[in-house]
């Protein structure tokens, strides 16, 4: 209990501080922007690293954005705002919506079925080997199974057999 | 020379189509004669390829611009350094590099296995010569290097020769891209050799130990090379593309990240069944997605289908990689499903609590990696197909797709080696977590108030501390047990420890080496950058460096012209250095490209970078980012590096072993033949 306290008093901390930190300066709000979005101007990168010379798409871009944060707006604002001009294409990552969604979606999905199939796959190595402990003679699937386990072995065997055959 | 090569490549595509099909007879009529007429078609595929590959070589040093690749991708002013790399710049060179490299592969397999695998040799000659066949049918077919330039004129078809070349795309012309690409190829290229073996063990139904034991080598080889491929390739990512980041999710980084993922899956989960016969058809689907995904890559990197910052060699050779995946897929699969019976279990889990749900869990982590980049990578590619939409899939959506599975990942490769094969029981539990979770609770307490509050930063180190504990603890234990037993001081202990299971130990080096390079990861929640516009005299301050700008020159050298910014640095107020930074203009490909300066030490690296000259003040645009912890990011590969080529070195069990499976077998051959 001490330790459960422990840790969630911890992790409250940490929150409380994420909070804190939260807050931002204009530089740092644009540069975070400028994370989000990309250049269009076809370097296939982020308005923060376009390596292009006098590139004038990540000029009028930065231009948006310090326009934006000088009328006060904020990050979602902004980003909303570079969007209307340019469409979707201009975010780093798609938003959560309509079709958009599955790409947040399946990863998650493929984690959980992922989870699901190895505690599946748990599962049934372990069955079998309590099914063996039930004493023989008895009546079930146990039996099936010892008898599974000596045609598994006698297969085994006639592997092995031919197996020597084909060594040069 | 063109015609030479040409020839090279055309007898290379005999000789692969003549290695398959004897290959394939040789395993079918079991007969030594075919196999013995595969092996020689191997080492004519080899020579041949090498043929191609030095006269395109020859074509690209003495600059003969009549051929066309040469004219495309060379030029005169170009540094002999860099005409090496131009083999592999662009589709039709890099192409033979990768056939090339395969038969290089094949012909050390075949060498290694004169007197070995005799069973398995046929089928594995057979696959690799027909991977073999369709690079050189493409490199001969679809990207021949080997085109001359013609003029059409009214009066007919003439040869043409330019007086000069387009010259090499500037971003290549940095050291590492001189061994970043072949690391790379030899990672894509090697998972060949592995998928041979594992499908000529099916096809033979050689299903027992031996056929494991050699794919696990031959996969561990390219896996290697692959990961210090992406190393090598963020580390020019960092130096070239001068945005002061060393990764930034793009579909071409992604696609070496995959099999390398899925190929860490396999060299995990391959030791349940060599310790317990179990996870057979799964080790199998992971051989085969590993290869799949090389191909995948490769398939990415070249045909264009996704805009990438690295793809610098695109044509419309994707049609021809789509049919060969689904070749691979569906040949591999059947051959799969055909063997299902042979692949059965051999035995049975003791307990949910032991090493082998670790794998499990492991596997599943890695699978779920795989799955969240490939689906990032190619989502743009179906939302387009589907919505007719253009989407981004960037940094912001792997970071949080990926870091939460990182962490995940991280916290198994420190508790995965501290459970026990087969039951592990709470005292024992107790007894190994105790120490490591100590450590990182110490640490952690540290962490935290030495100012890292950002969660997922926060746990990426206490989770760094936990695994280095782990691994230390794991050496220690070791090496203490056997000062008890040997009498040995407590370097040799630890020494005879680690060359008696290298594969052990050294794969604990490896995971050490990724701790080192989260640490570095978890570096960049810390980042901080700023620019401004400097003439001289101007100053520009970041965080504790003042940075004044002494004087902007301008030059030329044979291939670039030039323009630098001298900065003097002071540290609070102590004069530290003074850095470079310089725009460098390309003549011959005709673009700009920034030469960054770099300060590094343990702690940060001061990197600096001219984005260009303000064409209002002329003054010079100054980009400063300082960015702590990335030196990890290269020790850390290294150590992976070394740790991987200390469990490639047979241990003394292995040796051993290897003795009493040579007399066994040699027994079984006296009894046959008498």
């Amino acid at each position: 209990m001490r330790v459960s306290r422990l840790l969630k008093t911890l992790f409250l901390s940490l929150a409380l501080v994420n909070v804190a930190m939260a807050a931002r300066t204009p530089e740092q709000i644009a540069q975070d922007i400028g994370n989000k979005v990309y250049c269009l101007c076809g370097c296939v990168t982020s308005l923060n690293t376009c390596p292009m010379l006098h590139c004038e798409v990540k000029a009028e871009m930065h231009k948006i954005i310090d326009t934006d944060l000088a009328a006060g707006k904020t990050e979602p604002a902004i980003l909303q705002d570079l969007v209307d001009r340019y469409g979707e294409k201009v975010l780093a990552a798609p938003p959560a919506h309509g079709f958009n969604l599955a790409a947040w979606i399946l990863p998650g999905v493929g984690l959980l079925i992922g989870l699901f199939l190895a505690i599946t796959i748990v599962r049934r190595w372990r069955r079998p080997a309590l099914q063996a402990a039930v004493p023989a003679g008895s009546v079930g699937s146990g039996s099936a199974s010892a008898a599974a386990s000596a045609a598994d072995d006698k297969l085994r065997a006639a592997v092995e057999e031919e197996m020597k055959k084909f060594i040069d | 020379m063109n015609q030479v090569g040409a020839v090279g490549l055309i007898a290379a595509l005999v000789f692969a189509i003549y290695g398959m099909i004897t290959g394939a007879l040789a395993g079918k009529f079991r007969s030594p004669r075919m196999l013995k007429s595969a092996q020689r078609a191997v080492l004519g595929f080899f020579a041949m390829t090498t043929l191609a590959v030095v006269s395109l070589e020859y074509l690209i040093l003495t600059n003969d611009f009549h051929s066309a690749y040469v004219a495309s991708h060379s030029s005169r002013a170009l540094p002999l350094l860099y005409k090496f790399p131009v083999l592999w710049s662009g589709q039709e060179g890099s192409l033979l590099f990768w056939t090339w490299l395969l038969s290089i592969y094949v012909s050390i397999a075949v060498l290694l296995n004169r007197r070995k695998n005799r069973q398995l040799m046929p089928y594995v000659i057979a696959i690799a010569m027909g991977v073999g066949t369709f690079f050189s049918l493409i490199t001969f077919w679809v990207a021949n290097p080997f085109n001359q330039l013609s003029l059409v004129t009214a009066s007919g078809i003439s040869p043409y020769t330019p007086p000069d070349g387009n010259g090499l795309n500037p971003s290549l012309q940095f050291h590492s891209m001189v061994i970043h690409p072949p690391m790379l190829y030899l990672g894509y290229v090697g998972m060949a050799i592995p998928f041979a073996f594992a499908m000529s063990a099916l096809m033979t139904r050689q299903l027992g130990d031996n056929w494991i034991r050699v794919t696990r080598r031959w996969t561990m080889v390219p896996w290697m090379f692959l990961g210090t491929g992406i190393v090598l390739g963020g580390l020019w990512a960092y130096h070239v593309l001068g945005w002061g980041g060393y990764w930034a999710w793009d579909p071409v980084e992604n696609a070496s990240l995959l099999p390398w993922l899925a190929g860490t899956a396999f060299l995990h989960s391959v030791m349940i069944q060599e310790k317990r016969g179990m996870m057979k058809v799964w080790n199998m689907v992971l051989i085969i997605l590993t290869f799949f995904l090389s191909i995948f890559g490769t398939f990415l990197t070249r045909s264009g289908i996704i805009s990438s910052v690295h793809a610098f060699a695109q044509s419309d050779i994707g049609p021809w990689f789509s049919v060969f995946l689904a070749i691979i897929a569906a040949f591999s699969l059947t051959v799969l499903f055909l063997r299902l019976d042979f692949l059965k279990t051999e035995n049975r889990l003791d307990s949910v609590v032991s090493r082998e749900s670790g794998f499990l869990f492991n596997n599943w982590i890695l699978l779920a990696a795989v799955l969240a980049v490939l689906w990032g990578t190619i989502f743009p590619v179906i939302s387009k197909a589907i919505e007719n939409e253009t989407v981004t899939v960037g940094p912001p959506f792997f970071n949080k797709v990926m870091i939460p599975i990182g962490l995940l990942l991280l916290f198994l490769t420190g508790a995965g080696p501290l459970l026990a094969w087969r039951k592990t029981s709470f005292q024992s539990i107790k007894r190994n977590f105790t120490m490591p979770l100590a450590v990182a609770g110490v640490a952690g307490a540290i962490i935290f108030f030495a100012g890292v509050h950002l969660l997922y930063t926060w746990m990426s180190l206490f989770l760094c501390a936990f695994v280095a504990a782990s691994i230390i603890g794991e050496f220690y234990k070791g090496a203490r047990t056997r000062m008890k037993t040997s009498k040995e001081n407590f370097f040799s202990a630890l020494y005879n420890l680690t060359m008696r299971n290298t594969r052990r130990y050294g794969g604990y080096i490896v995971h050490f080496g990724i701790v080192l390079i989260f640490v570095g990861i978890a570096g960049q929640a810390f980042r901080f950058e700023t620019q401004g516009l400097m003439g001289p005299g101007d100053l520009l301050r970041a965080k504790d460096y003042l940075f004044r700008c002494e004087s902007i020159t301008s030059g030329q050298k044979a291939n670039y012209t030039y323009e630098t910014t001298a900065l003097d640095v002071t540290q609070n107020g102590h004069a530290l250095t003074v850095m470079y930074p310089q725009k460098r203009f390309f003549l011959a490909e005709q673009q700009p490209l920034s030469h960054i300066a770099l300060r590094s030490n343990l702690a940060r690296d001061l990197y600096v970078v001219m984005e260009g000259r303000d064409p209002d003040s002329g003054k010079a645009i100054i980009h400063v980012i300082i960015n702590p912890l990335v030196q990890w990011v290269w020790i850390g590969g290294l150590i992976v590096l070394l740790g991987t080529i200390l469990a490639l070195v047979p241990s003394r069990i292995e040796r051993q072993m290897a003795e009493l499976h040579k007399t066994q077998a040699e027994a079984v051959e006296a009894r046959h033949a008498g």
